[in-house]
C-alpha cells in the first residue's frame, strides 16, 4: 500500500493508528483508492462496502481520540469471501441464484469477530460458484486474475480473497477451504494462508459447500498478520454445530519460538510424485532452510483424495438439489453438469468414503506419534493461464482445474491444521508449501512459517501492478 | 462401470430423484459421473472391516468435545 508510506502489513497499520501516525479513516481511504485503481482489472471484489468501511474506521478514530484502548486489529482494512454473511448484503456464494435471497440480517461469526478486533470491512470477494472450483473462473462475476500476472488464474475457490491480498488492496482477507480453497489460491498468488483444524473456528453465517469438510480461515502477507488474525477469529459460538468445544489457544506469543524442538519431516511418495519441478524446488528450499532430511510417506494419500472427491460430490450436490431440479440453467456452466452428476452419487460410495476416512485418519495419526510437522507442496504447479484446460505433470497432460487440488485434498479430508507459506523467485510465478501440523496444533505450523519468513525463504511481496 | 452402465444408472437415478436432465446437460453429466465412478472405484477397492465406522460423530447435547488428540469432522 504505497499510499500509506510503506505500511504493508495489518499489524504495521494497526501500530501506526495506535501511535497516531495514521488515522483509521486514512487507512480505509488508502485501501479504497487501491481497490478503485486496480480492481477493474483483477475482479477480486464483488461488492465494496465503502460506507461501512468509513463508518467503522471513524468509530476507531473516535475511540482513540477518547483515550480508549484499541483492539488488536484496530483500523486494519480487510475483506471477506462473498459466502460470509455481511449484514445488509446478499450472500452470493459466487452464484446468480443467491441474488434471489434476502440480504443477511447479521454478520457471520468471523466477520463479527473481525469487527470486535477493530478491523474495518472493505467488501465481499469473488469466488468459484458455491466454492466448487480451484480457479475462480466465475461466469457471473468474472475471473479473479492473478495480480502477479493478469493472464493467469488466482486459484480458488477463495480466489478473490488471495488476489485482493496479493494486489495490496487489503492486508488481510477471509476465505474457506473444503478441499484446498485457502491453500491453492495462497500458493498461486504467493501469500500466506491458514486452514485451521476442522471445528476450530465457527462457520456460522458462512454458506456451506460440503459440511463435513468445510473450514474457514484467513489470508495475509506475513506470518504475524496471519497469527494475529487467526487469534482474533478464535472463540466459541453456538451457531456452528461442528465447532469443537475448545478454549482459545493464542499463537502470537509463540511465533518467536520458530522451529525449536519441533520434529519436522518432508512428505514423500504421492506428494512428490504429483509435484512439478517448481513445487519440488520450493519444498526442497523449505526443507533445507529448516535443516530437514527425514521423509515420511502418508499412506493411501491417493485414495484419500478420491474419497474427499466422493464426499464433496454427495454433500455439495445435496445442498443444491432443489435448485438443480428447478433451475439448472441458472448455475454457472463451469460447474452445472458436475453438480448434476454428483447429485446421483450412490449412498454406498459416500458411506464407504466416510468409513475409509476414519481408517486413514488413524493411519496418519500414527505418523504424528514421532513427527510434529510434515511439509508438502501446496499445488503441483504455479498459476496456469486463464481458460487453460490441462497442464503437464510427470510427462502426462492432466485436467488443470481439478488437479490443482491433488496435494491439498488428502489433508483437509481429515481436518489437519495447515499453513501455506509462499516462495517467490523460483520461477516467474510464486508457489506455496504446506506446513502441516497435528490436530489443534496451529501454533506449530505458524512457528515454522515465521521461521521461514525470518530466514527470507518465505515472503509475500505486493504484486507490481 | 462401463459407459452403458453409467448411462443406464444416470438415467434411472435422475428419474428417481426427479432431476430432469435436459438433452444439453446429459453428455456433461455422463462425463462427470464417469470421472466420479472412477474415483469411487479407488475408494471402494479398499478393504474395510466391520469395525471401520464412518468418520463423522454425532454428539447429542452439543457440539463435539475434541479429545487431546483431536477427532475428525462431525
Amino acid at each position: 500500500m504505497t499510499a500509506m508510506n510503506g505500511l504493508e502489513t495489518g499489524l504495521e497499520i494497526a501500530a501506526a493508528i495506535r501511535e497516531g501516525r495514521l488515522s483509521a479513516v486514512e487507512a480505509a481511504q488508502a485501501a479504497l483508492a487501491v481497490i478503485d485503481t486496480h480492481d477493474a482489472n483483477i475482479h477480486a471484489f464483488t461488492e465494496v462496502t465503502r460506507e461501512r468501511a468509513l463508518a467503522e474506521a471513524k468509530a476507531i478514530d473516535m475511540a482513540r481520540a477518547a483515550g480508549r484502548e484499541l483492539p488488536p486489529l484496530a483500523g486494519v482494512p480487510y475483506a471477506a469471501k462473498n459466502l460470509f454473511d455481511i449484514a445488509g448484503l446478499k450472500t452470493l456464494a459466487g452464484s446468480k441464484i443467491n441474488r434471489d435471497r434476502a440480504p443477511a440480517i447479521e454478520d457471520s461469526a468471523l466477520v463479527a469477530r473481525m469487527r470486535g478486533a477493530g478491523a474495518v470491512l472493505l467488501g465481499a470477494l469473488n469466488m468459484d460458484e458455491y466454492a466448487f472450483g480451484f480457479t475462480t473462473e466465475n461466469t457471473h462475476y468474472g475471473t479473479a486474475r492473478n495480480p502477479h500476472d493478469l493472464s493467469r488464474v488466482a486459484g480458488g475457490s477463495s480466489g478473490g480473497s488471495a488476489a485482493a491480498v496479493a494486489a495490496g488492496m487489503v492486508p488481510i482477507t477471509l476465505g474457506t477451504d473444503t478441499n484446498g480453497s485457502i491453500r491453492v489460491p495462497s500458493s498461486l498468488c504467493g501469500i500466506f494462508g491458514i486452514k485451521p483444524t476442522y471445528g476450530r473456528l465457527s462457520r456460522r453465517g458462512a454458506y456451506l459447500f460440503a459440511a463435513s469438510l468445510d473450514h474457514v480461515g484467513p489470508f495475509a502477507r506475513s506470518s504475524a498478520d496471519l497469527a494475529a488474525t487467526y487469534d482474533a477469529l478464535q472463540g466459541p459460538d453456538s451457531g456452528d454445530h461442528a465447532q469443537a468445544r475448545r478454549a482459545i489457544e493464542p499463537t502470537m506469543g509463540l511465533l518467536r519460538q520458530g522451529k525449536g524442538d519441533l520434529r519436522v519431516a518432508v512428505a514423500g511418495g504421492y506428494f512428490k510424485q504429483n509435484a512439478g519441478p517448481q513445487a519440488l524446488a520450493a519444498l526442497d528450499a523449505v526443507a533445507r532452510a529448516l535443516n530437514v532430511e527425514r521423509e515420511v510417506v502418508i499412506p493411501e494419500a491417493q485414495r484419500a483424495r478420491a474419497a474427499a472427491f466422493v464426499i464433496t460430490a454427495a454433500e455439495g450436490s445435496n445442498l443444491h438439489l432443489p435448485d438443480l431440479r428447478a433451475r439448472p440453467d441458472d448455475f454457472d456452466p463451469m460447474i452445472r453438469d458436475r453438480f448434476l452428476a454428483n447429485a446421483l452419487t450412490p449412498a454406498a460410495w459416500y458411506v464407504q468414503a466416510q468409513r475409509f476416512r476414519l481408517w486413514y485418519y488413524q493411519a496418519v495419526m500414527k505418523l504424528f506419534e514421532d513427527t510434529d510437522i510434515i511439509l508438502a507442496p501446496a499445488t503441483p504447479v504455479p498459476a496456469t493461464g486463464i481458460g487453460v484446460e490441462t497442464f503437464e505433470l510427470n510427462g502426462a497432460q492432466v485436467p488443470a482445474r481439478p488437479s490443482m487440488g491433488l496435494l491439498t485434498q488428502p489433508l483437509s479430508f481429515i481436518g489437519l491444521p495447515i499453513v501455506t507459506v509462499p516462495l517467490h523467485g523460483l520461477g516467474t510465478m510464486p508457489i506455496g508449501v504446506q506446513v502441516i501440523a497435528r490436530p489443534w496444533r496451529e501454533a506449530d505450523a505458524l512457528r515454522i512459517a515465521q521461521e521461514l519468513e525470518l530466514a527470507g525463504v518465505a515472503s509475500a511481496p505486493v504484486a507490481k501492478l | 462401470m462401463t459407459p452403458e452402465q453409467i448411462a443406464n444408472y444416470v438415467d434411472a437415478a435422475s428419474a428417481a430423484l426427479e432431476l430432469n436432465l435436459k438433452p444439453g446437460h446429459r453428455p456433461g453429466v455422463l462425463e462427470n459421473f464417469a470421472r466420479l465412478a472412477q474415483l469411487a472405484a479407488v475408494v471402494n477397492a479398499f478393504p474395510l472391516t466391520p469395525e471401520d465406522e464412518p468418520a463423522p460423530l454425532w454428539s447429542p447435547g452439543g457440539s463435539p468435545a475434541a479429545s487431546p488428540n483431536g477427532k475428525p469432522g462431525a
